[in-house]
């Protein structure tokens, strides 16, 4: 599929790769983010990388007395994908993350996925993930795919969540670097939250309290 | 300036600060970045500086040095030593004197500029002759908006609806989002998208059918709906609304939301020029 790039208001485009969460996708969005970072675009004040999407952010005042505005941007994107290019792109890092599963829905997790406590915590500490983008919050990494056995949904309404929560919802994980209200089903605990970058991988070690 | 009393949420804000939403680190800055920059100038700063921004009840100020002020956005009937001082205009202020708001008058946010007289000792409050009357911020012309990504997962009645019917804004709205009081809108599809960025302005689709405006302090990504999207340049006007006042959305295009910014920015780069003239008229270092 090629890629479709449309205005998100009047100061940012988006470059939409595809429309669902997978590795290969989001290499690309990875690929993307380093050619656009290492060679920007006149007026780029942030680039931001998503499951399968990365948004330019422009400064209107540049663009639009001196490149047409986001119209002109629009075109210069496209040259820019049409490009071959050799940007470097460091290579993920593993964290290894001890995790203390005693969160407050363990167990409505487990009910709901009509598992055991213990099975939950197998099946999330088994897999490795990846790290896709960061957003919501500083340093809030999104993190998937778990295993379709733990899938749950959000809370319908966002609880209150300690900087450490480890939490799932749909097929993701991720840990929260702050605290704040959120909607993620809490399962566990870490005291280590490291730096993260897209491409990173992450694995859960079970840690007794 | 020194804190006596400490307000409801003052900061002291510059514009929004970009290049590490990737990280998860929104851009922030003053919610109003119009009268931000017109308070900047009147004292001689950079229109990007550093002021206070303060909502009501707001917070109460020593100067500790003589200082050369300028009190723009939101009319909460400020005073210096208890007596009110005009609004968008530089005033000297002696060191001593304490800076309180009285009032809601209008607006939802002021912004205090503020800048130490280094080689000067003022005895009393003096207000300077010159005034920049900002336009604009606060008229009840309609927020223009641009169609969003999602536009069209709403129906045409409800899209309708939308153009023409007034809003208020509900009680619950902050620096992040204004959520608004309506109807919940008919959406088309219930599809799922993928957690993609947004900007201040985007308009979320809840999937409850309600709407919510991000402001200044929106998050970089979301999972919602992207409904439409305020034009920058009415973002300051929005921005000094608040629950339960009243407004209106009309439709516009990009050409019309670039050419508005760049009017905006000229006109404010202009503030900036005439006010740095004034000011060396009164001999007053502002460098």
């Amino acid at each position: 599929m090629n890629p479709q790039i449309y205005e998100l208001g009047d100061s940012a485009l988006t470059i939409e790769f595809g429309n669902e969460i997978s590795e290969s996708l989001h290499e690309e969005v990875i690929r993307r983010f380093y050619q656009f970072q290492s060679d920007p675009l006149p007026g780029t004040l942030d680039l931001i990388p998503a499951y399968a999407s990365l948004t330019i952010v422009f400064d209107l005042g540049k663009v639009a007395s001196r490149f047409q505005g986001l119209a002109g941007m629009k075109s210069l994107i496209e040259e820019k994908l049409a490009e071959s290019f050799s940007a470097v792109i460091p290579e993920g890092r593993l964290h290894e993350i001890p995790c203390i599963y005693e969160g407050p829905d363990l167990a409505t997790v487990a009910k709901s996925c009509e598992l055991s406590e213990m099975e939950v915590i197998q099946i999330h500490s088994k897999k490795e993930y990846h790290v896709f983008f960061l957003g919501f919050l500083p340093g809030f990494a999104y993190m998937g795919m778990t295993d379709e056995r733990i899938t749950v949904s959000r809370k319908d309404k966002p609880a209150s969540i300690q900087a450490g929560d480890i939490g799932l919802a749909g097929n993701q994980t991720g840990i929260y670097p702050s605290a704040s209200p959120g909607g993620w089903q809490i399962i566990g605990r870490t005291n280590q939250i490291p730096h993260f970058k897209p491409g990173d991988r992450v694995r859960f070690i079970p840690v007794k309290a | 300036m020194k804190l006596i009393k400490k307000g409801l949420l003052d900061t002291w804000i510059s514009l929004p600060i970009y290049g590490l939403q990737h990280e998860g680190i929104p851009p922030g800055g003053a919610m109003d970045t119009f009268s931000l920059q017109i308070a900047n100038a009147l004292v001689g700063n950079d229109l990007y500086d550093k002021a206070l921004e303060m909502h009501f009840p707001a917070g109460v100020y020593q100067f500790e040095t003589s200082t050369l002020l300028a009190i723009c956005g939101a009319n909460f009937s400020a005073c210096v030593d208890n007596v009110e001082v005009p609004m968008n205009q530089p005033i000297k202020v002696p060191a001593g004197a304490i800076l309180s708001c009285k009032k809601p008058v209008s607006g939802q946010r002021v912004y205090i500029a503020a800048k130490p007289l280094t080689d000067e000792q003022v005895s009393r409050v003096k207000i300077l002759p010159w005034s920049m009357n900002p336009e604009n911020v606060f008229t009840d012309e309609p927020i223009r908006i641009l169609c969003g990504r999602e536009w069209d997962q709403i129906k045409a009645c409800s899209q309708q609806l939308f153009l023409s019917k007034e809003f208020s804004i509900s009680p619950t709205s902050n620096r992040m989002g204004y959520q608004l009081n309506q109807e919940p809108m008919k959406t088309v599809s219930s599809s799922t998208m993928l957690s993609t960025a947004v900007t201040a302005g985007t308009i979320q689709l809840l999937p409850s059918g309600q709407l919510v405006v991000l402001m200044a302090g929106h998050q970089t990504t979301g999972g919602y709906p992207r409904f439409a999207h305020v034009i920058s340049a009415d973002m300051p006007r929005l921005a000094q609304k608040g629950p339960g006042d009243s407004l209106r959305f009309t439709l516009t295009d990009p050409t019309l939301a670039e050419y508005e910014w760049i009017l905006e920015q000229n006109y404010l780069q202009q503030v900036r020029n005439v006010c740095a003239l004034k000011l060396d008229q009164h001999r007053i270092d502002h460098r």
